[in-house]
């Protein structure tokens, strides 16, 4: 039958030439590869072989052992410490869910001018350092701070500080991470397209209804980064918790400053670090999971 | 029973100034039967979706309301309409199965298991995917992914199907098949549907009636038969099929187009601002006295007929205005023609525009009553026979 056919099957013959554009991509990582292999990795590494060989005190002689393990969780004031810490990072999380969504649903789908006053809003604490939200917080809401003096002014006594209280620690966090957490939500519900919201609708869910079965669902992605990040960050959160928080128990961050600072006790810091750093290597993981993934399904 | 009333429906969209409003939709009056197929058609921007989707509850009308089966929606929300609409694009759940897509809105009536799973098979196989129910969106082609929201409408049972360009993002060939699809469906369950295009092909081969829309106004509301036949306005004309549209300066009862003259029709109100309207079918080409002499510069075959661009310098005084302006006549292929033979042209039917029947920018200007030839004059050339069966 068709010659023309046959003939176009026959594969052309061409100079061949090498490819090299595969080593554009490695060096253009390899600066921040390196900077992350000294600053961290190997810090780390080092780390975990400091707190793993322990000197015999007897004989000097190094061996591996877990007994910087078994002496941090043999130490109740450090298993509350980090008790404490797990307890402040979820409260956060959560407080963070319960207040990024709202806002993000408001920005995703608000058409008022209000929405983009509420959006600086949002963002404004992208603007203020740590250390100056903290000391904004003694002045607000410390004993005898703004707040107390106002409530004071309306007959209202008996108000308790949250300063030097876990919840000073909490809303201190929160306040702080508030922009992140509302960025990347808003940009999760902003990939929802609008006829994917009102063909919902029209089928008769009410908002509650879209929220649960359509806009979480499909927002997934950006709810599991917003978690991962929020709480690798509070996890290992130092300034704040540093200059809000109880004397006791305190946040692992506050923890190993101690330990290394006050007790000169450097492998007990370390072993401390390296039980933080365990910890948000599984969340971390669980970010790179989602991260990739996501990559491979619109790939 | 499922009608629907338009009665002065109206939106007017704020701009990024509090002075700056657009007209979306300007004072729609219009009913439809129960059963009935409309299509609601017109170039984009028109505002065919907005009246669309305040018929589903998407947008709120400026004023106006929107009644069915003589009842007012106008307050309701989408979620407690009696309707059902089929987005563009992007419709289905991409969380979902299919089968989840389309038990969504039964589950939130609460329906009972059997009886859901019972309708969500009749509905797929109502849109020819028996045996889809796994599949996920991603996993289905365009056209299928359609099909399934028109399934996930259907299986509510509603008293109005809305459909707003529903084929426009699938090749040419599928949107054939759909439309056909399409149209058994809806003879089959004889739901009343709204249907939204720019594509006229589309609407002329779905619709009972027609509602040509343009600048948010409501320029003919007809059978595609008569839509075609006799346009209402130099616009309807001009977006409607092909058409030759020619301005004219009347004296006395003759309409002149450059050197040649046309036959003012009886009733001809006015001087200035009329127009000759010629469909390209309605030439004959007898060199009879008063014929357009021209030259062909293009024919295309288009199978069954030819489609020939004739340049008519007689027309416009001069070659370059005549060659900007080819006139599109359509020949039977018994009859020779090749580019540069020379032709003679006679319309046979023609209609007549005054400008008030046409240029009408808002309800403010637009007194059609008090006006002359608000409405086209058709007039059919005595002096050719044989082209009398319309």
């Amino acid at each position: 039958m068709p010659m023309a056919i046959t003939s176009t099957t026959i594969p052309m013959r061409r100079a061949k030439k090498r490819d090299w554009s595969w080593l554009a991509g490695y060096a253009l990582i390899a600066l921040p590869v390196l900077i992350m292999v000294a600053l961290i990795f190997y810090p780390a590494v080092l780390a975990l072989i400091d707190t793993l060989f322990v000197p015999d005190a007897t004989t000097g002689v190094t061996a591996l052992s877990l007994s910087n393990y078994q002496a941090f969780f043999k130490d109740r004031i450090l298993v509350a410490n980090l008790l404490f810490t797990f307890q402040v990072t979820l409260t956060a999380v959560a407080l963070l869910f319960v207040i990024g969504y709202p806002l993000a649903l408001y920005l995703r789908f608000s058409k008022s001018r209000l929405a983009s006053v509420v959006q600086v809003l949002t963002l404004f604490p992208l603007f203020v350092p740590g250390v100056i939200l903290a000391f904004a917080l003694i002045q607000f809401l410390g004993s005898h701070g703004m707040l107390d003096s106002l409530l004071h002014a309306f007959g209202f006594t008996g108000f308790r500080t949250p300063y030097l209280q876990p919840q000073g620690v909490i809303i201190a966090l929160v306040w702080e991470s508030i922009p992140f957490t509302v960025l990347v939500l808003t940009a999760g519900l902003r990939q929802v397209e609008d006829a994917v919201v009102e063909s919902a609708r029209d089928v008769g869910a009410n908002s509650w209804q879209i929220f649960m079965r359509i806009l979480l669902p499909l927002s997934l992605r950006s709810a599991v980064i917003v978690f991962c990040l929020n709480v690798i960050g509070i996890f290992g959160a130092f300034t704040i918790p540093y200059l809000l928080g109880p004397a006791q128990p305190m946040m692992m961050g506050v923890s190993m400053q101690q330990t290394f600072n006050n007790y000169q006790d450097r492998v007990g810091a370390l072993t401390q670090a390296v039980i933080t750093f365990l910890f948000c290597a599984v969340v971390g993981l669980l970010y790179v999971r989602t991260v990739t993934r996501g990559r491979k399904e619109r790939a | 029973m499922s009608t629907l009333e338009l009665v002065g429906l109206t939106k007017h969209f704020s701009g990024a100034k509090q002075s700056a409003e657009t007209v979306a939709v300007n004072d729609i009056n219009l009913s439809v039967g129960d059963g009935e197929f409309l299509c609601i058609l017109g170039p984009s921007g028109c505002g065919k979706s907005t009246t669309l989707r305040m018929i589903g509850g998407f947008e709120e009308p400026t004023s106006g309301d929107v009644l069915i089966d003589g009842a007012s929606v106008v307050d309701m929300p989408p979620n407690r309409r009696p309707t059902a609409m089929v987005f563009q694009k992007y419709t289905l759940w991409p969380h979902m199965r299919v089968y989840d897509n389309i038990a969504f809105g039964l589950r939130l009536r609460h329906q009972d298991k059997a009886q859901i799973d019972k309708e969500v098979r009749d509905s797929l196989a109502l849109v020819g995917l028996t045996g889809y129910d796994r599949r996920y969106p991603a996993q289905l082609s365009g056209g299928e992914q359609q099909r399934v929201a028109l399934a996930r409408a259907l299986v509510l049972q509603p008293k109005m199907l809305l459909l707003d360009e529903p084929f426009s993002n699938l090749d040419a060939l599928l949107r054939v098949r759909l439309r056909e699809e399409l149209y058994a469906i809806q003879r089959r369950i004889k739901i009343t549907a709204i249907f939204v295009t720019h594509d006229q092909e589309e609407a002329l081969s779905l619709a009972d009636r027609i509602a040509v829309m343009n600048a948010g106004q409501l320029e003919q509301l007809d059978k595609p038969s008569q839509i075609y036949a006799y346009p209402r306005t130099l616009f309807v004309a001009d977006f409607i099929g092909v058409m030759n549209i020619f301005p004219v300066q009347r004296q006395g009862d003759l309409l002149h187009i450059g050197q040649y003259a046309l036959k003012a029709p009886e009733g001809l109100n006015g001087e200035s601002g009329l127009s000759v309207a010629v469909r390209p079918e309605d030439f004959t080409f007898s060199a009879t006295d008063g014929a357009w002499q021209g030259v062909i510069d293009q024919t295309i075959d288009l199978g069954h007929y030819r489609k020939v661009l004739v340049i008519v310098p007689g027309l416009f005084g001069d070659e370059t205005a005549a060659l900007a302006h080819r006139v599109k006549v359509y020949m039977p292929k018994s009859v020779q023609a090749r580019a540069g033979d020379r032709i003679a042209l006679t319309p046979s039917r023609y209609l007549v525009y005054s400008d008030t029947a046409v240029t009408r920018t808002s309800s403010a200007t637009r007194t059609s009553s008090a006006t002359p030839n608000a409405q086209p004059i058709e007039v059919r050339n005595q002096a050719v026979s044989g082209e009398d069966d319309r």
